[in-house]
């Protein structure tokens, strides 16, 4: 208990308050910088301060910012329920963003009276995250919220009503493990005019993904798909693909097939950052693989691409990258692993292979998860010789390689006087 | 106009721009830096002031001379596109430390200017200084005055909590500051119990972490309450059967209130008639004002009467946690069926309601 000192009554205090006359939009920035809780607790400091935090433009119920001390899953819930019930209801004026991020709220059926209240409130932004528990099903009010700009959903399932016309002033989406039927994506997607980012991880209920956005900048997605494709994405910039299924690839397809490769960049002229992650470059190398694509990328300068050393298709897929990238600066290549092991079945000639090379500007190149074999060398071989400005490679291998590959590193030839090749331990 | 020709026209041919603040100071900027902040860059654009003394820029009223020259030190660093992020941000670090009487300026000055980057700034300063302090710290910090009564402190963060025991202590202990605070003024000597603000909203704010925590806190503090409650007991001692009861009895006066149910009410209403003194039961106001709590001047007591009131909050407060989940069924039953009226009555209830009769 901490005693003031004695002082008599009718002391006023002469130092002015100076707080408390800022403007209300510079003290709800301040407030906005606090958690909720503690925005809260200024209500008791003065007279002023009574409603300040009730104009808060940013509410965040996460699992910091409301900590029940309990064990009991049910007190901490009802007390959760209780506070973001009073807050909403003692709150006034627009609410910017509103986050729901809590560890112990699954799938109450409140969230879907709170999502009608912040729909009336014209919010901005809009964060649910479900941890655990079934897809949790977005209550249809949420769909004719026109003052959306960013909309992030984590298991969640997305069923929106016929009614539905988009989201007209959406920029950010952010989906994650969720759930939606193929016509349902198609019309999200093209419904959203202003869409400039879309992330997307973990997804069912669509396997075609036909992105057409033509305001699209970042594009993000991790999952199971069968066929992807743009139309109108002539701005986008950042694209990082992951394709989480080993698919078998058809026979048939195999001759004469469309090239996937020449599909994909077709719409993606201006693309900046590239990331072929897990499965894609096997998805990218079906069909005829081009030598090079017939408009260049010229404006990629990162390209990072997961890649099998065993399929030579899937070499021959990132050298027609690499030959339509003339500006390409940093490189980052990075072996799956499991399918290292197994040999490729038909050694090739090298000519045939690394033929048309071209004269790369790389600066950076990371290769990462390689185990020695000869495809592998023979690829870093290749860089080595046609990158003149090359600064750093790095190489990492897997565990219990040995030193056969420092040594043939050692070996080759670089056209570059200044590089560095940097042997990183596995770790 | 010469001179403003000349004013212009300087030897190494930098451009400048006139600013002047509101206490009537006229000071030249090079143009890049003042042209930094929107407002001044506005005014050039728009109005074309500002290029020579005589027309020089009318700066808002909330910036004076010391703002401005932070202002437009932090304007004369950013500026430079050269600067990387770490040494922008490592500048910005250093800038801020300034005592909070400058913060709260320096966030007022950039804000007229229209100076969003040091808004941004300032704003995230002041919330790091708001951050972890209890409510008493702020106020001293930013001088503010500690002007709302026990009851409106309690107010907006009632509705937080949920359990009804949490409650009625709160309204108790609030009833008691406001008892002390009232006396402090007419006695004009320092009492035992400061009136702790931080506490009752700590108890809130504890009750959203966990109702342990808060209520041990009550109940250790409960023992100084009651000595002066009791004390006063001893001149009014005549009426009373059992001094447990009427110990109760005045804990017990709020209870109606906190549970604004009618049926409750009708009940009490019945019971209270009894007896003389009926206070404002019948009312059921939650009113923090006791008319037979006020006046007593008594400060000493002796050990044995101190044992005792002791050994009765502890009973009490026993009593209230074994008796609660009772109790609620009773008055949830009660919003519905009329059943309260009939419990009220019987003695195998509790104690705490005998206390009523006994009024």
């Amino acid at each position: 208990m901490r005693r003031e000192q004695p002082r008599s009554p009718c002391l006023t205090d002469v130092e002015p308050d100076r707080i408390s006359c800022l403007p209300g939009h510079v003290i709800d920035q301040v407030l906005s910088h606090l958690s909720i809780r503690e925005a809260v607790r200024t209500s008791v400091l003065s007279s002023k301060w009574r409603y300040k935090w009730a104009t808060l433009p940013i509410l965040v119920f996460d699992t910091h910012c409301v900590s029940v001390a309990s064990q009991d899953h049910m007190i901490i819930k009802n007390k959760l329920l209780r506070i973001i019930d009073h807050v909403l209801l003692l709150h006034s004026g627009p609410i910017n963003k509103f986050k729901l991020s809590h560890r112990d709220l699954i799938g109450v059926t409140d969230i879907d009276r709170w999502t009608l209240h912040l729909c009336r409130k014209s919010i901005k932004e809009f964060v649910l995250e479900i941890w655990k528990g079934q897809r949790y099903k977005i209550h249809s009010c949420l769909f004719s919220c026109q003052s959306l700009t960013h909309l992030e959903l984590f298991n969640c399932w997305l069923k929106p009503p016929s009614t539905f016309q988009g989201f007209k002033n959406l920029k950010s989406l952010d989906l994650q493990h969720v759930t939606l039927a193929q016509d349902v994506f198609e019309n999200l997607i093209s419904s959203c005019p202003l869409l400039e980012r879309l992330t997307l991880m973990n997804f069912d209920g669509f396997t075609n993904l036909n992105i057409d956005a033509p305001n699209l900048l970042f594009f993000d997605i991790g999952g199971k798909f069968e066929d992807i494709s743009f139309e109108n994405t002539f701005q986008l910039a950042v694209v990082s693909i992951g394709l989480y299924l080993n698919f078998e690839i058809n026979q048939s397809r195999l001759h004469g097939g469309s090239s996937n490769l020449l599909k994909f960049f077709v719409h993606l002229p201006h693309v900046q950052r590239l990331e072929v992650q897990s499965y894609f470059l096997k998805y990218l190398a079906v069909g005829v693989v081009p030598i090079k694509l017939p408009r260049p990328c010229i404006d990629l300068s990162y390209l990072s691409i997961r890649i099998n050393f065993n399929d030579l298709k899937e070499i021959s897929a990132s050298l027609c990258l690499l030959r339509s990238s003339p500006n390409l600066q940093e490189l980052e290549i990075l072996a799956r692993p499991e399918e290292q092991t197994v040999l490729l079945t038909h050694t090739y000639c090298w000519e045939d292979v690394y033929f048309s090379c071209p004269v790369m500007q790389l600066r950076y190149v990371k290769i990462d998860g390689i185990s020695g074999i000869k495809p592998e060398l023979d690829f870093i071989n290749f860089l080595l010789l046609h990158s003149p400005v090359l600064e750093r490679m790095t190489v990492k291998p897997v565990a219990n390689v040995g030193l056969e590959l420092m040594k043939e590193l050692l070996r080759f030839r670089r056209a570059s006087g200044q590089a560095e090749i940097i042997y990183l331990e596995p770790s | 106009m010469f001179d403003a020709a000349m004013a212009v026209v300087k030897p190494e041919m930098k451009s400048y721009i006139w600013l002047q603040t509101v206490d009537g100071s006229i000071q030249q900027v090079e143009e890049e830096v003042a042209m930094f902040c929107p407002m001044i860059c506005q005014e050039v654009l728009q109005t074309g002031l500002g290029s020579s003394k005589t027309y020089a820029i009318s700066l808002p009223q909330r910036v004076n001379p010391a703002m401005l020259g932070l202002i437009l030190d932090y304007c004369r660093f950013h500026q430079v596109p050269g600067h990387s992020n770490k040494e922008r941000k490592t500048f910005d670090e250093k800038f801020i430390r300034m005592d909070t009487k400058k913060l709260c300026e320096l966030t007022s000055a950039a804000d007229s200017l229209q100076l969003k980057p040091l808004v941004d700034l300032t704003s995230r300063a002041l919330a790091r200084i708001i951050e972890g302090k209890t409510p008493e710290e702020i106020r001293e910090t930013f001088h503010l005055p500690d002007d709302l009564t026990e009851e409106e402190k309690l107010e907006p963060l009632r509705n937080i909590t949920d359990d009804p025991r949490i409650r009625l202590l709160n309204r108790l202990y609030a009833r008691k500051r406001k008892e002390l605070k009232e006396r402090k003024k007419l006695k004009d000597v320092e009492v035992e119990e400061e009136p702790k603000d931080e506490r009752s909203v700590e108890d809130l704010l504890s009750f959203i972490n966990g109702a342990d925590g808060g209520m041990s806190y009550i109940k250790g503090t409960r023992a100084n309450k009651n000595k002066k409650k009791n004390r006063r007991r001893k001149d009014h001692a005549k009426d009373i059967s059992s001094e447990n009861t009427n110990e109760n009895d005045k804990e017990l006066n709020p209870l109606p209130s906190a549970y604004h149910d009618v049926n409750f009410d009708n009940a009490l209403e019945a019971s209270a008639s009894k007896h003389s003194r009926t206070q404002n039961l019948p009312a059921i106001n939650f009113s923090p004002k006791f008319e037979f709590i006020d006046g007593d001047v008594d400060d000493d007591l002796d050990p044995a009467m101190k044992e005792e009131l002791d050994r009765e909050v502890e009973d009490f407060a026993r009593r209230l946690n074994s008796d609660w989940p009772e109790r609620m069924q009773i008055l949830s039953l009660g919003q519905d069926r009329r059943l309260v009226p009939i419990s009220m009555n019987s003695n195998g209830s509790t104690h705490l309601y005998t206390g009523f009769d006994q009024r």
